[in-house]
């Protein structure tokens, strides 16, 4: 291990023995919390020479000490909002914050909650779940992530439950060099429905290195939304991971706006007949950002179908890595699979990565993968200005074309519309400055 | 309102105009017929102001402003109009929303407020039916999955709407049969009147049957081979441009 490594790992070390002595979890979680630590212990912290890791650069946030979380007030005024009813969630610096939530009325059992809370009043109900969902076993962050893990939200919707108001999570940090290890659990069982908001977001420097474990069950629908606006200096090293039983549809939107260094690590597995599964994702990338989006999809069942597509638009010295693969199991004939990943960069000296691959075991199969790099095109720039559009408003134009088309994905149109604020704001200020 | 004047223009280094002079005056239609890779579209998107032409000598005059001096969106927001020989595909953007973009442009150049959205729905709609366009394609993006006939009759509409006061046309007749040729050659004659001018480029004299100029010319390799009244068209049609292949004096004799 370099000294460098030693020097991230050593305080969490020095740090476990006495978090978990403070937390009161029942046995069971104490457990697994053992259990990932050591894991994280064995993976060590990741370097370049793994190639899932060759090209995220981790020396920045390695070599500053980062402290545990810790409470700090937040003005109720810079957090987020969806203009539309919402179960929303607040989380301060990684910990539930109930004087800025607002739950309303819920159906039956389902459960909406802070999941530090659910730890000790419904343990029961997460145990089966919790650490369950297969996926990003090497990623040392999700390891870190189960042994940490304090709060974040637990949302639990009973066979055949549908939430007509989408969940509103916001994760603010306040900065102070923070680790910030939130964790979320998202289990929707047979035929339920829902859609989730997940917004990541703070000011100053923090670590946000965020675990989200989803089960759908058999004809489950979750329209999931994530929302990565962290602080400009921030560090956020995001996993995700997904089992999909038979019927069910996710339809997955990622969007990266934030973080001098983003990284997004998704597993998901179909692991039922007939699964369905869409990821959207838009990257904005400007100043010197880096970010990563690394994409599992595990066709393990037949008459699964999958579709991904991976936008960036990167300005600047921004850079974005896709990288994404798709395994089709032996057993998983009829699959249809399609990945796509495409950047404009409106920079010479921005630049993008794609690395889309397959791995295909069984024989009748439809699956498709392609990237595309590019700078804006001058003839349709010039077609825009030959009919009076000025030059900076054509480009625009055409970023904007570029991008919309992602967000235009996005069913709820509240979040739809405010991120095409955001998209336009940015893009404005870009062009000024640009 | 169109002066050119000696106007020479490379490309990657090599001549394609090689010394035109053209003077079009409100209200005229003029054609411009020429072989393939002759420069016609060159010329027409010199006037427009495309970047990649260097123009070596020579200049271009727009009601007395030098139109060499202005950026292509300045020479639209002028007055200046070139419908494509290749419209260019711009998906994402909605063919309603651009147009309004560029109406919107225009009126801002000239210090007037953004068009009422009743009032341009109404032009929309007037215009519309003079191209005999279908409503759904104004959804669309722009020129995107359009056939030919459509992304023709797309820029005559265009024209229609922004009505500007002088318009290229650079081969809008190609590719069309002969009741789409017709759509586009009424929506061109809805325009004309004694302010309007027109330079309309072609290939075929077809068009010219529907859409009559007051004034022929003849581009060959670059240069002017010859200038007539309606009737060269059709001599056009009957002889060919073999008359004039590489040596223009040639083709003058001959043609005379
Ligand atoms: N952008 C360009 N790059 C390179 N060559 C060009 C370009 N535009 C035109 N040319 C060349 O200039 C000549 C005239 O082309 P063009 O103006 O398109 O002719 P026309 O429209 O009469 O068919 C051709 O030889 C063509 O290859
Ligand atoms: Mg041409």
């Amino acid at each position: 291990m370099t000294a460098v490594a030693a020097q991230f790992i050593d305080p969490y070390r020095d740090r476990f023995a006495t978090f978990l002595a403070q937390r009161h979890d029942p046995d069971v979680f104490i457990q697994r919390r053992r259990a990932a630590f050591a894991r994280f212990e064995q993976l060590g912290l990741p370097t370049r020479q793994q190639e899932a890791w060759r090209l995220t650069d981790l020396s920045a946030p390695q070599a500053i000490a980062w402290h545990a979380p810790s409470a700090a007030p937040v003005d109720a005024g810079i957090l987020p909002t969806l203009d539309m009813p919402t179960q929303r969630l607040v989380f301060v610096n990684g910990r539930f914050a109930p004087a800025l939530s607002r739950l309303g009325e819920l159906p039956g059992q389902t459960l909406v909650a802070s999941l530090g809370q659910a730890l000790r009043t419904h343990p029961e109900r997460i145990e089966p779940w919790l650490d369950h969902v297969p996926g990003l076993d090497q990623h040392p962050f999700a390891a870190l992530n189960g042994a940490f893990w304090e709060d974040g939200a637990f949302i639990h919707l009973p066979r055949g439950t549908t939430l007509d108001t989408p969940i509103h999570l916001v994760f603010h940090a306040s900065g102070g060099d923070m680790h910030l290890q939130p964790r979320l659990l998202l289990v929707l069982e047979d035929g339920a429905q829902a859609s989730v908001v997940v917004e990541y977001r703070g000011t100053d420097r923090y670590l946000d290195t965020p675990l989200a474990d989803i089960e759908l069950g058999a004809g489950a629908t979750l329209h999931y939304h994530q929302v990565q606006e962290e602080a400009p200096q921030a560090f956020h090293l995001g996993g995700l991971r997904l089992r999909q039983q038979r019927d069910s549809t996710a339809h997955l939107h990622l969007l990266g706006f934030g973080s001098q260094l983003a990284r997004c690590d998704l597993e998901t597995v179909l692991d039922g007949t007939g699964a369905h599964c869409t990821l959207n994702g838009l990257i904005l990338g400007r100043d010197r950002q880096f970010s990563a989006v690394h994409v599992r999809v595990n066709h393990a069942q037949p008459h699964g179908s999958s579709e991904q597509l991976f936008k960036g638009v990167l300005d600047s010295q921004a850079r974005a890595v896709f990288d994404g693969m798709i395994h089709v199991s032996r057993h998983a004939q009829k699959t249809d699979a399609r990945q796509l990943s495409r950047n404009l960069l409106l920079s010479r000296q921005a630049q993008a990565q794609a690395n889309p691959r397959l791995e295909i075991l069984a024989d009748d199969v439809k699956c498709s993968h392609g990237s595309s790099t590019g700078f804006l095109d001058p003839d349709a720039e010039f077609y825009l200005r030959a009919r009076g559009i000025p030059a900076a408003e054509a480009r625009m134009l055409l970023i904007h074309a570029f991008a919309n088309d992602s967000l235009d994905r996005i069913q709820l149109a509240p979040l739809r519309e405010r991120l095409a604020g955001v998209l336009a704001a940015r893009l404005a200020l870009d062009l000024i400055e640009g | 309102m169109l002066e050119i004047r000696n106007l020479h223009v490379t490309v990657e280094g090599r001549e394609i105009l090689k010394g035109i002079d053209l003077s079009i005056r409100p209200g005229e239609t003029h054609a411009i017929m020429g072989p393939n890779g002759s420069g016609k579209s060159t010329l027409a998107n010199v006037i427009a102001g495309r970047e990649g032409y260097t123009v070596t000598q020579g200049e271009i005059l727009f009601d007395g402003k030098n139109l060499l001096d202005m950026p292509a969106e300045t020479r639209a927001c002028e007055g200046l109009f070139l419908a494509f020989q290749y419209p260019v595909e711009i998906p994402g953007v909605a063919n309603l929303y651009f147009l309004k973009a560029a109406v919107n442009a225009v009126r801002k150049y000239r210090g007037e407020p953004a068009v009422d959205a009743m009032d341009f729905w109404e032009l929309v709609q007037e215009r519309m039916a003079l191209v005999k366009m279908d409503e759904s394609m104004l959804k669309r993006s722009v020129n995107e999955g359009f056939s030919g006939g459509e992304k023709k009759r797309n820029e005559v509409f265009q024209m229609a709407v922004l009505q500007p006061r002088f318009a290229v046309l650079d081969e809008t007749d190609s590719g069309l049969d002969i009741d789409a040729l017709k759509v586009v050659a009424d929506g061109v004659n809805a325009l004309r009147n004694p302010e309007r001018g027109f330079l309309v480029i072609t290939h075929y004299q077809r068009l010219l049957d529907y859409i009559v100029p007051d004034h022929v010319h003849v581009l060959v390799n670059g240069k002017i081979a010859h200038s007539g009244g309606k009737e060269l068209a059709l001599e056009l049609e009957e002889q060919g441009y073999a008359l004039y292949n590489e040596e223009p004096g040639r083709a003058r004799r001959a043609a005379a």
